[in-house]
């Protein structure tokens, strides 16, 4: 326990990152409304802060964006130059910093733990964030504390373009005025329900015994109750190199329909199975998971030989699921998780595979290669095109509500 | 009950059974080597209920009787004796095993014989003989091919096919397959069964001991190997072996002869640098070029050679596992090999090559490739 309260976690978040880099690309941008994102029907990516006044956030349909700010200027993302900004500003980070995790294209995690006996670290992270700014133009913001979840909330405080830092034994006092939506993991379904408990501030939670709130949302609740009074021991992890692929989807409702959960499931697995097999990966456990509309989550997996072949993996998938599943009632969430990667070719066997089939996966492999991921499917996918959520055209016709993570 | 025996020749004989003992039996009494002394012959038995090895030893006696000694303890004792008589005494109510030596005295607690599980009758079979050279032979080259799937117990054994012309040796763990046959080897009746991988590796240590002839009975449910004073009895696998026949696959028109020392060599070399769970190595071949390529990506090894060959056929690239490889090529005797080939997912047959092939020995090897993603 010591040893977890005497680190030093920095979070930095490059502030409204897609609309920055827009803002370096064409400098007229500056000081306007901006609105990343695209298409009649697409949804918010990203918006300026001058946006935000107007109520705007990620995720709304762009067509009430424009409602609610009719000023703003909507551009189309340009990924690529995203990425390599983003790139930049890790390889500065990777330069100075003696352990980093970059958490999504915009977030990074430090560890500075140790470093004051040299430095002092909210000096020496003024200096990279200064460094930061100098180097690439982009804004972005700092929060320090003892572990990652209170220096989130603490950068989402400041920002933009500012720095805090929590001291050590501070963390229960700084989150207790806060919104319970502050706290990462509460997202809208979860605040409604804690609102609904009449829970408004993190200060509630921490008052609430940690008992009751695992009694109202599991295990998750319990979480929610150690983040909420500051207790979060999670390391900062560098990059290393990729042990596991997963997807999961929450449903816009909950659903009790077996076939199309199956269905689901299968269209997954030929999804993560094609992933697996394009970066030339095979897996050796399979793991799925089902969440229950009162969030009970369950999950269960099986060793089987390396493999990177669809139909193998799909009819353990649905084993396992026939075996989860048992009590009848509404889901809200289902996914599909590999574990135990391995580089390398699937090894053909003499008595299951034939030379056909092994052709039949190359060849779709090869339709996909050229003409798109989800040209080709297994019939029983094809109605659950999982595209995922794409925030530059906003095309999204699966049945679920967000996008693949992987 | 007394005997005298000789320490080494005793101890030579327990280490033979010892083979048969596993770690950790369902039934303790298993833990113990079973002696039976008649007319002045000790017959010693030890079991694992799945196979079970007799052997025959003269000893010095007038009396009769049985127990069960301890393996692990009497064993440990043997071991450190210089050749010597021993005077084991046996008190047939206590079973208690007194052993005298040169040294001193030594006393341990046996068992009543009558616990020792009984062993299985040679009722209603059929008999055949085999030279020791061939078995030892089919066993070695065979062994190695077997799977250890528990999910597929047939696959672990090796697959016997008696006929009035030769007998077929077959294992396979679905991922590699070995056909031995021998024209040597005959049997009067057609028959079929699968042996187990672990009497097989007791009899091959048998084997390699001795020149006569072994005497292969069977049944349905056991086959009983009877060499010099030996004996072993194992169950056979129940169930169908699967249908190796028609993975074979008889048209392969790319054929490549290459020096098979020199390609284990290669493979050894650059199966080092390959990944460690998964042991993939290329083989592209162009014309009379075999380039051998491994890498590992996680580790950023790598490795290419390139070999001469003889190639008749189209250009290709295939994937194989290095350790499948350099087993069969390790486990062929002829100077080349032939590897012959279809496409990139097709099994690829070893052979010796024809100049390198046996009379009477028939030995073919099948390997699974694994899939190149491109």
């Amino acid at each position: 326990m010591n040893e977890s309260t005497n680190r030093t976690v920095v979070h930095m978040d490059l502030d409204c990152f897609f609309v920055s880099v827009s803002r370096l690309l064409n400098p007229k941008l500056e000081g306007k409304p901006v609105i990343v994102g695209g298409g009649e029907r697409g949804v918010v990516a990203a918006c300026s802060y001058e946006t935000r006044k107007f109520g705007v956030h990620s995720a709304m349909p762009i067509k009430m964006a424009k409602r609610l700010c009719p000023e703003a200027i909507i551009i189309r993302g340009d990924y690529d130059a995203y990425s390599k900004k983003s790139d930049e500003v890790t390889e500065i980070i990777k330069e100075k910093m003696p352990l980093y995790e970059r958490s999504s294209i915009d977030e990074f995690y430090m560890d500075l733990t140790g470093m004051d006996r040299f430095f002092g670290s909210y000096k020496y992270a003024t200096e990279v964030r200064k460094k930061i700014i100098s180097e690439t133009g982009l804004p972005i913001s700092f929060g320090m504390s003892a572990n990652k979840t209170v220096s989130k909330v603490a950068t989402d405080e400041v920002k933009p373009n500012n720095q805090m830092q929590v001291d050590f034994g501070e963390e229960k006092n700084f989150l207790a005025p806060l919104s319970i939506k502050k706290i990462p993991m509460v997202g809208e379904k979860t605040y409604h329900l804690l609102r609904s408990m009449g829970v408004e501030l993190v200060k509630t939670v921490q008052d609430m015994p940690m008992e009751l709130m695992g009694n109202v949302l599991g295990e998750n609740g319990i979480t929610i109750w150690k983040k909420s009074n500051g207790i979060d021991n999670s390391p900062v992890e560098a990059y290393s190199e990729q042990k596991s692929m997963s997807t999961e989807e929450t449903f816009e409702q909950d659903t009790i329909d077996v076939q199309m959960l199956k269905n689901i499931l299968i269209a997954m697995t030929e999804k993560l199975c094609f992933r697996m097999r394009s970066e030339n990966k095979m897996t050796s456990c399979v793991a799925v998971k089902i969440r229950y509309s009162n969030f009970d989550t369950h999950t269960m997996q099986c060793r089987i030989p390396y493999t990177g072949c669809d139909h193998t993996i799909i009819a353990r998938v649905k084993e396992l699921f026939e075996k989860l599943y048992n009590r009848r009632m509404l889901i809200r969430l289902i996914g599909v998780k590999y574990t135990h990667l391995v580089g390398g070719g699937h090894q053909i066997n003499m008595f299951e595979d034939n030379a056909e089939m092994i052709s039949l996966y190359q060849a779709m492999d090869k339709m996909r290669f050229r003409f798109g991921e989800d040209k080709i499917h297994r019939a029983a996918a094809l109605s659950f095109s999982l595209r995922g959520f794409n925030p530059f055209n906003g095309l999204n016709n699966s049945p679920v509500k967000r996008g693949i993570k992987t | 009950m007394k005997f005298i025996v000789s320490s080494s020749g005793l101890l030579r004989q327990l280490q033979a059974l010892s083979g048969v003992l596993n770690t950790s039996n369902p039934l303790p009494i298993l833990d113990n080597f079973l002696f039976i002394i008649e007319k002045g012959t000790l017959t010693i038995s030890a079991s694992d209920l799945e196979t079970t090895m007799i052997t025959h030893i003269p000893v010095e006696s007038k009396a009769s009787g049985k127990v069960a000694v301890q393996a692990k303890i009497l064993l440990d004792t043997l071991k450190t004796f210089p050749e010597q008589p021993l005077t084991f005494s046996i008190d047939e109510k206590t079973h208690q095993v007194e052993i005298s030596s040169d040294y001193g005295k030594y006393k341990l607690s046996g068992f009543d014989a009558d616990e020792f599980p009984k062993m299985p009758v040679a009722s209603d079979t059929s008999t055949l003989s085999v030279s020791s050279q061939t078995m030892l032979q089919a066993i070695s080259k065979t062994i190695f091919a077997t799977g250890n799937d528990e999910l597929r117990p047939v696959m672990s054994g090796v697959f016997c096919q008696l006929s009035k012309d030769d007998i077929t040796f077959v294992a396979t763990d679905a991922h590699k397959l070995v056909r031995y046959k021998r024209g040597d080897a005959k049997s009067n009746n057609e028959a079929a069964f699968i042996l187990p991988k672990k009497p097989l590796t007791l009899l091959k240590n048998i084997l390699t001991n001795t020149e006569n002839e072994i005497k292969i009975r069977y049944n349905n449910t056991n086959a009983f190997f009877e060499i010099d004073n030996t004996t072993l009895i194992c169950r056979l696998i129940d169930g169908r072996y699967p249908n190796y026949e028609a993975v074979i696959p008889v048209d392969n028109p790319n054929k490549l002869t290459i020096d098979r020392q020199q390609f284990l060599n290669a493979i050894r070399r650059v199966g080092i640098f390959s990944s460690k769970t998964t042991h993939q190595v290329k083989l592209k071949i162009t014309g009379s070029e075999l380039q051998l390529n491994a890498e590992d990506v996680d580790f950023s090894n790598e490795a290419t050679e390139r070999l001469t060959c003889q190639y008749n056929g189209e250009d290709m690239e295939i994937g194989f596992n290095v350790r499948f490889l350099a087993d069969m090529l390790s486990n062929l005797d002829s100077t080349d090999v032939t590897i012959e080939m279809s496409a990139p997912n097709r099994a690829g047959i070893i052979t010796p090559s024809i100049e390198g092939r046996k009379i009477n020995e028939d030995i073919l090897m099948l390997v699974m490739p694994v899939m190149l993603n491109s």
